[in-house]
């Protein structure tokens, strides 16, 4: 008679402990740098990160416009004052600074788009990406009068809009592809907001072209251009996308490179 | 010319203010907020306010339909319940924005007209450029 003797339980890795220590999961590397207060530039594959001491002051990213389209779009700032401000700054964030010390930028105005801008930029910076994060230490930008937020309160803010997006319309392919207007019957009643974006469609512009013509954070675009999505109005081009494309993979190897690169950066 | 945060201390200067917050109503983040909160917890409420601020903004019924795009298409919302007030104003600016000054009185100390009054002036005061 053969006694069959069940093999010992594989280990198994201890997930919760390992996601209390990447913090929120968004990137393990940005929790890091928030532990150890550390100054200088976050370089992911959608956008960038300025901390200091561990603190977010701004974020950029190609996919949202930057403080010089939100304030010269619909005049709030003068086109020729905005230039005349970044040349003599080198950088937008200290054009932002000259401005308000010079007057021409109130502080409530200033608070209100850069951090409007910050969080637009921080939702593609910490996007789920396929290449891994480069820091760069350096000098502190010099904050004020900028407000700086907690990397936590960013993260948390990241992940609330993604579960909005998703609570709107799961299908993720339409925030980075051309849009084009479906063939449906009647549309149904839509915002001023929305049929501006939807005027806008033409079959080659993306959400964050429309966003950016429009003088508009992309998140706030997003949001609309799912709602059309879900209400059959627009719908997602075919053309394969030029800058952002979080393609699907399924590929056994990559998806186990991609665990590999999170511990390693969790470390 | 206030920052958020002076706006939201002199909003918790009226009389009966409990608690005053600026929340995104897109995204229902708080960008600001001093006092008490109805739950102890300012980031739900802020969530929550963005709820009702944007189905107002959203709905034909409330928004009115000719408003420029600088403006919100709603000036304030006001609840009342058993033992306080909530005035949610929209805050209108010349760039891309949605926000609301968000503020929590109590029913007995209150004085509703005078804070939709005040709210108003802060609103403006907050982004005179």
């Amino acid at each position: 008679m053969t006694v069959v003797r069940t093999p010992p339980p594989l280990p198994v890795r201890d997930k919760t402990a390992a996601r209390e220590q990447s913090g929120s999961g968004v990137s393990p590397m940005l929790t890091r740098l928030a532990a150890e207060r550390a100054t200088g530039v976050l370089m992911r594959e959608c956008g960038t990160l300025h901390l200091s001491e561990g603190q977010v002051v701004h974020a950029e990213s190609p996919l949202a416009p930057g403080l010089d389209v939100l304030l010269t779009a619909r005049g709030t700032l003068d086109p020729a004052q905005w230039w005349s401000a970044v040349q003599r700054a080198g950088d937008p964030v200290g054009a932002v600074r000259l401005l308000f010390e010079g007057g021409s930028l109130a502080p409530g105005t200033l608070e209100l788009i850069h951090l409007g801008a910050l969080f637009d930029a921080a939702y593609f910076a910490l996007a789920p990406s396929s290449t891994p994060g480069r820091f760069r230490y350096g000098s502190p930008p010099a904050q004020a009068p900028l407000r700086t937020v907690p990397v936590a309160t960013v993260e948390r803010e990241t992940l609330r809009r993604r579960t909005l997006l998703h609570s709107i319309w799961p299908d993720a392919t339409s925030d980075g592809l051309p849009l084009s207007r479906a063939e449906r019957g009647a549309a149904p009643p839509l915002t001023a907001r929305q049929r501006a974006v939807l005027d806008r469609v033409d079959g080659s512009r993306t959400a964050p072209d429309i966003a950016r013509e429009l003088g508009r954070r992309t998140f706030p675009t997003l949001m609309d251009v799912r709602r059309l999505v879900a209400a059959g109005v627009v719908a997602p081009g075919a053309r394969p996308p030029a800058a952002l494309a979080p393609a699907e993979v399924n590929d056994p190897d990559i998806t186990l490179l991609k665990r590999l690169r999170d511990a390693l950066e969790a470390l | 010319m206030p920052g958020i945060d002076e706006c939201l201390l002199e909003a918790m200067r009226l009389p009966g203010a409990r608690g005053a917050a600026l929340v995104d109503w897109t995204s229902g983040l708080a960008l600001g907020s001093v006092g008490e909160s109805p739950g102890g917890d300012h980031e739900s409420t802020a969530t929550e306010a963005a709820e009702l601020a944007r189905l107002a903004a959203e709905h034909q019924a409330f928004a009115s339909e000719d408003a420029a795009e600088a403006e919100p298409p709603v000036e304030d919302l006001i609840i009342s319940n058993r033992d306080s007030y909530h005035v949610l104003r929209f805050v209108g600016t010349t760039f891309d924005s949605s926000v609301v000054l968000h503020l929590w009185l109590a029913r007995t100390e209150g004085n509703l007209a005078l804070a939709r009054i005040r709210l108003a002036e802060m609103a403006g005061r907050l982004v005179l450029g």
